[in-house]
């Protein structure tokens, strides 16, 4: 399945860094709330 | 990324989850937040930096390029039904702004709380006129609505 607007949003599980630790994401456990998803090509990089 | 921190209250006050995704580890992560994104942004980066290094979250959002082994500026806005409402993807050497994600997310809240009886029309900013749509409107939307109220 690949992502398109109207449709639901491909699900995911991964691992992540947040305020000083780490954790998991669940993208399913954030039903409810929006949600901004913002990939990026990669650290340390300049933009 | 800087940007988004830097702006992080406007999505919050939305009621807004960010999550960034990159191929990076989330190690990489800590120490870009560490080493240089704190040193731009106070208290440092505040959302989750989540790490997709088989590049599969990528892939399932149409964002993982095989060939450099890297994920595109892809920007999506997931509604609270986990439906995606809107998607953005720039290749890398252009930066995104933020506020234009503001404003569309801040359009989208405003027709989910209509029910859809609501449209907003281009530029459409809160405050400003929205549309409704149905039969009487159908060939009227100039006698409401111009290009000039953008």
């Amino acid at each position: 399945m690949v992502a398109r607007v109207g449709q639901k949003a491909p699900d995911f599980a991964a691992p992540a860094y947040y305020r000083g630790g780490f954790t998991n994401v669940k993208l399913s456990d954030y039903a409810g709330k929006w949600v901004m998803l913002c990939f990026y090509p990669g650290d340390f990089t300049f933009v | 990324m800087s940007a988004v921190a830097a702006q992080y209250d406007a999505l919050e006050a939305l009621g807004v989850e960010v999550f960034s995704v990159s191929v990076d580890s989330h190690f990489v992560h800590k120490m870009w937040n560490d080493n240089e994104l704190s040193k731009m942004v106070d208290g440092g980066v505040p959302f989750h930096m989540l790490s997709d290094q088989a590049g599969n979250i990528g892939r399932a959002y149409g964002v993982y390029d095989d060939q450099q082994g890297i994920e595109l500026r892809g920007r999506f806005i997931i509604d609270p039904d986990g439906v995606i409402q809107a998607m953005e993807v720039m290749t890398p050497p252009v930066g995104r702004k933020l506020a234009e994600t503001v404003r569309q997310i801040q359009a989208f809240q405003h027709v989910r709380a209509t029910g859809g009886a609501e449209a907003t029309p281009a530029g459409w900013e809160p405050g400003k006129l929205t549309l409704k749509p149905g039969a009487d409107l159908v060939g009227k939307v100039w006698e409401v609505w111009k290009p000039s109220m953008e």
